[in-house]
């Protein structure tokens, strides 16, 4: 039937669409910038791989249990990601008035998940066989089969679990119009512009969803700041609770930022301007995450009084990290998993450049954030 | 100053290609103007390009004195438009969006022309709700109410009315009236309803092909409106003018 791959096809004309709305000049600059700094990103990587073959080659830990959990956790990522995409391509909102049962749905997005995943296995496979002949472990083919195997493995597990339950993309959309409990935000999103934080976080009518997930993630939050807190009151040293802080500081930042109202015409044709809309939806997940910092800065604080600087540098940091995040969530205003990633992916760079290179690297990445937020308000003035 | 919108040698489009070139055009206070046109003419890429949604190639808008480029956050504060009913940030209720619209303006959530515009729009009891469980004909009501907050001299409503109800569309046109009527403001109505022209604004354009193919003057538009079907003819007459050149 012409339907069966009507999953594959509508992937493949949206990334069709999508590169065809690409400017060339930006095209251009992805091929060339992008290729170039992949092909230098290799070459360093083999180098550091070349400098560290002896010690990898007997590493017994990281071939037994570190690489096998890697790709199992890499596996169940992009299985998810993969089947989560080809559900929302089958449970699409135009293709509800269609004769297609929900098994047809359902064989459609496994079909598109299936088909994506192959290149994927292929290419972990590559990456494992060529990262063995590099180190010289004997035998890299088969290790890079087994790598491929599991990575599917994996893959098709997540995939398979996701794809029995489609149900929670029809509850998502109903759940939408069906408000729960009392105005939370009432008295934090009165600020001008008002609501707009309830918008961003897409509450229906300013009320809070209490649901499993935004539970986990609070219990998570919490019990990681206080058992980072007691190591730090018991070792009475600062740096755990401070590290702690800085970092659930900028994850409880990156989870709460949503910046899809600056591509709205709404905010785009009202008078006002994109740097207060940005510092408008910027303030609540910044409360929340300084909030968070509070309890394990506190921690640090009073487990070594004298070490008051490590807490403070760490605050100082939580605030420039949050302030580089926001400007790559206002770039990625419709992807906040793509802003994470790339922010995740620019600051390890950078970090690990600077090893190399010193401060420099740091000074491109402050220009590089500066050329996004240049950018977005570009994109917000004139679209 | 009398002028409220003047649009000068206006060329814009997407991805650099233009899809209005050439546009002059000039509104004053107390005048309401039709805005016809074919799917594709150009209506709303011009409204787009006149609220600064999409940059000009070339030209220049100038709102109640401010130049849009100059000043875009100015400029904006001269002009209501009733967001296309789609684009209303689903999550919100209605009366929240209202407040939002009040908060960018700086004015009350109640400052409409009318004290009792949402009875009247037959909103009351939607207004409370999410604004993602409304029908279009009650989107595209809030989107107008939000257009009318602040009472700004000029205002734009790209084919809002279409989706209204008859007595919801009575209301608006009435209140459209008898703001320009005060003076003070104008509109700019963009709409496919060829015989409400004439009853409704002082003069009218026809968009084809990216530029303005025809005017018509508040006389002119007073003579067709007066024999039934005079202006279609009118129009339909100057569409095919315009595919046979």
């Amino acid at each position: 039937m012409r339907h069966d791959r009507l999953v594959l096809i509508l992937l493949w004309r949206e990334l069709v669409a999508g590169l065809r709305a690409t400017r060339r000049r930006d095209l251009g600059w992805i091929a060339l910038g992008g290729g170039g700094l992949l092909a230098y990103a290799i070459a360093d990587v083999v180098l550091a791989l070349h400098g560290a073959a002896a010690k990898l080659r007997h590493d017994q830990l990281l071939w037994v249990l570190g690489v096998p959990v890697a790709l199992a956790v890499l596996g169940a990522l992009v299985g998810n990601a993969m089947s989560g995409l080809s559900l929302q391509r089958a449970y699409a909102p135009f293709l509800k008035a269609l004769p297609l049962s929900p098994d047809r749905r359902r064989r459609m997005a496994g079909e598109a998940t299936l088909v994506l995943g192959a290149p994927l296995a292929l290419l972990v496979g590559v990456s494992a066989s060529f990262t063995c002949a590099v180190i010289e472990k004997p035998l890299a083919p088969a290790w890079g089969l087994g790598a491929a195997m599991l990575f599917a493995t994996s893959y098709g597990a997540t995939a398979l679990w996701r794809l029995r339950r489609p149900q929670h993309l029809l509850d998502e959309t109903g759940s939408e119009a069906a408000p729960s409990g009392g105005p939370l935000l009432h008295r934090f999103d009165r600020a001008r512009p008002s609501w707009l934080s309830s918008w961003a976080w897409k509450l229906p009518g300013g009320h809070l969803r209490p649901s499993w997930r935004l539970a986990a993630a609070c219990l998570v939050f919490a019990t990681a700041a206080i058992l980072c807190a007691w190591a730090s009151l018991a070792g009475r040293t600062a740096g755990p609770a401070a590290v702690a802080g800085l970092i659930g500081g900028i994850l409880v930042f990156m989870l709460s930022l949503r910046c899809q109202p600056l591509g709205s015409p709404v905010l785009r044709t009202a008078p006002i301007g994109f740097t207060r809309v940005w510092l408008r939806l910027v303030q609540l997940p910044l409360q929340l995450s300084l909030a968070f910092f509070l309890l394990p800065a506190g921690a640090a604080l009073a487990a070594e009084p004298t070490a008051w600087s490590v807490p403070m540098a760490s605050g100082l940091w939580l605030l420039v990290l949050n302030g580089a995040y926001a400007v790559f969530g206002a770039y990625f205003l419709n992807a906040p998993f793509v802003a994470s990633l790339s922010f995740a992916s620019a600051l390890a760079y950078a970090a690990y450049e600077t090893l190399e290179y010193g401060r420099t690297v740091l000074i491109g990445l402050a220009v590089l954030v500066f050329f996004l937020w240049h950018r977005t308000r570009q994109r917000y003035r004139n679209g | 100053m009398d002028e409220v919108l003047v649009v000068r040698e206006l060329s814009a489009g997407y991805r650099g290609r233009a899809v209005v070139q050439g546009i002059d055009l000039a509104l004053r206070r107390g005048g309401i103007l039709g805005m016809l046109g074919a799917n594709g003419s150009g209506k709303s890429t011009l409204l787009k390009a006149i609220t600064g949604q999409i940059p000009l190639t070339s030209g220049s808008v100038v709102v109640d004195g401010i130049d849009l480029a100059a000043a875009p956050e100015r400029a904006k504060a001269g002009f209501g438009l009733a967001i296309e009913p789609h684009e209303l940030p689903p999550p919100l209720s209605g009366r929240q969006y209202i407040e939002l619209v009040a908060s960018i303006r700086g004015c009350a959530p109640d400052d409409l022309p009318r004290g009792d515009l949402l009875e009247r729009l037959d909103l009351g009891r939607w207004i409370d709700r999410p604004i993602a469980e409304y029908s279009l004909g009650t989107r595209a009501k809030v989107a107008i109410l939000a257009a009318l907050l602040g009472k700004p001299p000029l205002l734009i409503f790209d084919e809002t009315l279409n989706g209204l109800d008859p007595v919801a569309a009575w209301e608006v046109k009435r209140i459209i009236t008898a703001l320009c009527a005060t003076g003070r403001h104008a509109a700019i109505v963009s709409t496919h309803v060829v015989e409400a022209v004439p009853a409704l604004c002082s003069r009218a354009v026809l968009m084809a092909g990216g530029r303005l193919a025809r005017r018509w003057d508040a006389a002119q538009l007073a003579e067709a409106g007066r024999a039934p079907g005079a202006f279609e003819e009118s129009v339909m007459q100057a569409l095919r003018r315009q595919a046979a050149a």
